[in-house]
């Protein structure tokens, strides 16, 4: 037996989760293909009538408060079989008049009753594998996103820690799942100091990431002029603030750490305070600044603060400090100081000492809210070993705690050697060393160059010598190598210029460069190897003598 | 860089003294330079002779060598050297090297010239 109708008609949508579902109909027109759809309103009556119904409902005499019911009576619907799924109404079946003019029999809605108990299920199985492909489809999209948003920002951070001797850096950065703009960065100076930045852009994905990209792209070149933190986030707040689209910002930290004398030198555009401890205290490192990007023209106050063998500064974003546990509590700054005041560092690196402190404090099953970005920056306990060139012999440069401050080379011509003592007074600047010590090393340098060039290299110009500079916390050192070997004769150092001597032409009038460099520095070392000659001049930084006494 | 970073200039502020300006390097490259300024400094037969270093940039070993040298033949035509002008790092140098008890230094010209008989 069939069911005459004029027409059929649909189900209820499922949307996602919080929503109501706002159900049509697609109403009978005039032949079955013809069909409008008609919305339910979430709250309309009648969708609580039908869910609670059992069976086909003649709606012509139903008296109910409903827009639904009017747009159905108004599309000659005549009979409704509700579609129920484990208790949900999922859809309607609408049925217009008979097209015999007859109403509906008994076995009319007997069968199409009994339809329906079959339908409801199958178009609810339709309507999940339909909302399915749907989600698939949107979470696709979004992960597509965060792919892209997570490769600019894993591609753009450090591949690996800088190695200062004397110094530990540790970095930590974890994502959470929106990815958001932390980032941080090393920058390793021309002059042997080293930049440390941490920001935060204000956002997530894909917008937060390519902020993220150009601002610590402009900030490398900013910095690479070797300006003080500052004037550099000065530059970058200036240059990047036409691109930052609105309600966007970046907080950003920059520090300059000069590795020799523990000098740490930062400036501050919004960005969490840092921590430095010394000793048992932890102090916030202030700078006053406006974060990047929100207005031109700002200036970023700069302070000073040194690192003393043994202190430690931690520089963080605001994903661990706020992240939640599950009553809602904050982990705090208050937290974060207590923690890293009470950390030894020799039970574990400060890092995963705080992540093992979050991981208790939020407990199981947390969902990280925010980016977590953890730099650290330690300065070793222990006094580094003065007397460079007893390490000549293994090379094992990196362990001596000793940092290359620069190496260059000169071709081997008369008056070169002003070359090597300037670079090597723009070297050691940073060293902030007396002037009068710098003078010293100057002359220093220009007697050993000279010599260099002249009896190691013979003036050859295309022979060069090699200088190289280092320091460490207790002593700088110059090495100047020639390509001469081990000299013949090392006679004329055993006699002492003296200077009646000369007059009466007992000796050269010349014959004063050695005198002159053992004279202007702490300690000389002289190595030969096969080809090379290396002439070291050391200068004591902590306790030794300045070189003062000519004895 | 291979030639004479320097300028040697002779006054003669009395009939019996030259006095020679060193600007610049004193080094190996200034040799010839020094020698003609010594000559043109005691043409007129003055015994005394100024090296005012007050523009004095650098001076090397070659450089102390040179005033050694200079110091002979003074020390030959009975001719007096003295330096003034010089920086702390070059005093400290002249010490060390003993030129000061030959050379007599004072720190600046006038005193230098009010050290010498009229």
């Amino acid at each position: 037996m069939a069911v005459q109708g004029r027409n059929w008609s649909s189900f209820l949508r499922r949307r996602k989760r919080v929503e109501r579902p706002a159900p049509s109909i697609i109403a009978p027109q005039s032949r079955p293909a013809d069909t409008t759809e008609l919305q339910i309103a979430p709250d309309d009556p009648i969708i609580a009538y039908f869910q609670h119904s059992s069976g086909a409902v003649d709606i012509e005499h139903l008296k109910l408060d409903s827009p639904a019911l009017e747009a159905m009576r108004a599309a000659s619907v005549r009979l409704v079989v509700p579609l129920v799924s484990q208790g949900e109404l999922i859809g309607l079946l609408n049925l217009g008049p008979r097209l015999s003019q007859q109403e509906y029999s008994t076995d009319d809605r007997a069968l199409l009753n009994n339809l329906a108990t079959q339908t409801a299920p199958a178009v609810r199985v339709a309507q999940l594998v339909r909302q399915k492909q749907v989600e698939d489809q949107a979470r696709e999209r979004i992960d597509q996103e965060l792919r892209v948003a997570r490769h600019i920002q894993q591609t753009l951070l450090p591949k690996r820690l800088p190695q200062f001797p004397g110094w530990q850096l540790g970095a930590h950065y974890q994502p959470a799942r929106a990815v958001g703009g932390d980032f941080y960065d090393f920058l390793e100076l021309s002059d042997g100091r080293l930049g440390l930045v941490v920001g935060d852009v204000t956002d997530k994905g894909v917008p937060a990431a390519l902020v993220m990209a150009s601002t610590r792209s402009v900030l490398r070149a900013a910095a690479s002029r070797l300006e003080s933190p500052g004037v550099v986030l000065g530059r970058v707040n200036d240059l990047v603030h036409p691109d930052v689209p609105p309600n966007m910002f970046i907080t950003c930290m920059y520090a300059i750490l000069n590795p020799v004398n523990g000098n740490l030198v930062y400036a501050n555009a919004g960005h969490d305070l840092p921590f430095h401890r010394h000793g048992s205290s932890v102090v916030e490192l202030h700078a006053r600044g406006m974060p990047l990007g929100l207005m031109p023209g700002m200036e970023y106050e700069e302070n000073m603060t040194v690192l003393a063998p043994g202190d430690g500064v931690l520089f963080y974003s605001d994903g661990l400090v706020e992240a939640h546990n599950s009553r809602r509590q904050m982990f705090s700054f208050g937290r974060l100081q207590r923690l890293i005041a009470e950390h030894k560092e020799t039970d574990a690196p400060l890092v995963p000492y705080l992540l093992h402190e979050l991981e208790r404090f939020t407990g199981p099953g947390w969902e990280q809210e925010d980016d977590i970005t953890l730099v650290t920056l330690q300065r070793s306990e222990e006094v580094m070993a003065a007397g460079l060139a007893r390490h000549e012999h293994d090379d094992k440069t990196s362990d001596t705690g000793r940092v290359l401050l620069t190496q260059f080379t000169i071709p081997s011509e008369a008056g070169n050697e002003r070359i090597a003592m300037r670079q090597v007074a723009d070297a050691v600047r940073q060293l902030e060393l007396p002037p009068e010590r710098v003078e010293k090393l100057k002359t220093a340098v220009a007697e050993a160059t000279m010599n260099a060039m002249e009896h190691g290299n013979k003036f050859q110009p295309e022979v060069p010598v090699t200088v190289r500079v280092y320091a460490s916390h207790a002593a700088l050192s110059v090495g100047i190598t020639d390509q001469g070997g081990a000299p013949p004769d090392m006679g004329a150092r055993a006699q002492k210029p003296d200077i009646e001597a000369k007059l009466a032409n007992l000796q050269t009038a010349r014959g004063w460069g050695l005198f002159l460099i053992e004279n202007m520095v702490d300690e000389l070392h002289v190595t030969s190897g096969e080809h090379t000659h290396t002439v070291e001049l050391v200068l004591k930084l902590t306790g030794g003598n300045d070189g003062d006494d000519p004895a | 860089m291979n030639q004479a970073q320097v300028t040697l200039s002779v006054r003669q502020p009395r009939p019996t003294v030259g006095v020679i300006d060193v600007r610049g390097d004193l080094t190996a490259f200034a040799e010839d330079l020094l020698m003609d300024a010594y000559k043109e400094a005691t043409t007129n037969g003055a015994r005394n002779i100024v090296l005012n270093f007050e523009g004095l940039e650098y001076m090397n070993s070659s450089g102390i060598g040179l005033l050694v040298t200079l110091l002979i033949r003074a020390n030959r035509h009975k001719q007096k050297l003295l330096a003034c002008g010089l920086s702390d790092h070059y005093v400290r140098i002249f010490e060390l090297t003993r030129l000061n008890e030959a050379i007599g230094m004072y720190a600046r010209e006038s005193y230098a010239l009010a050290a010498l008989p009229e």
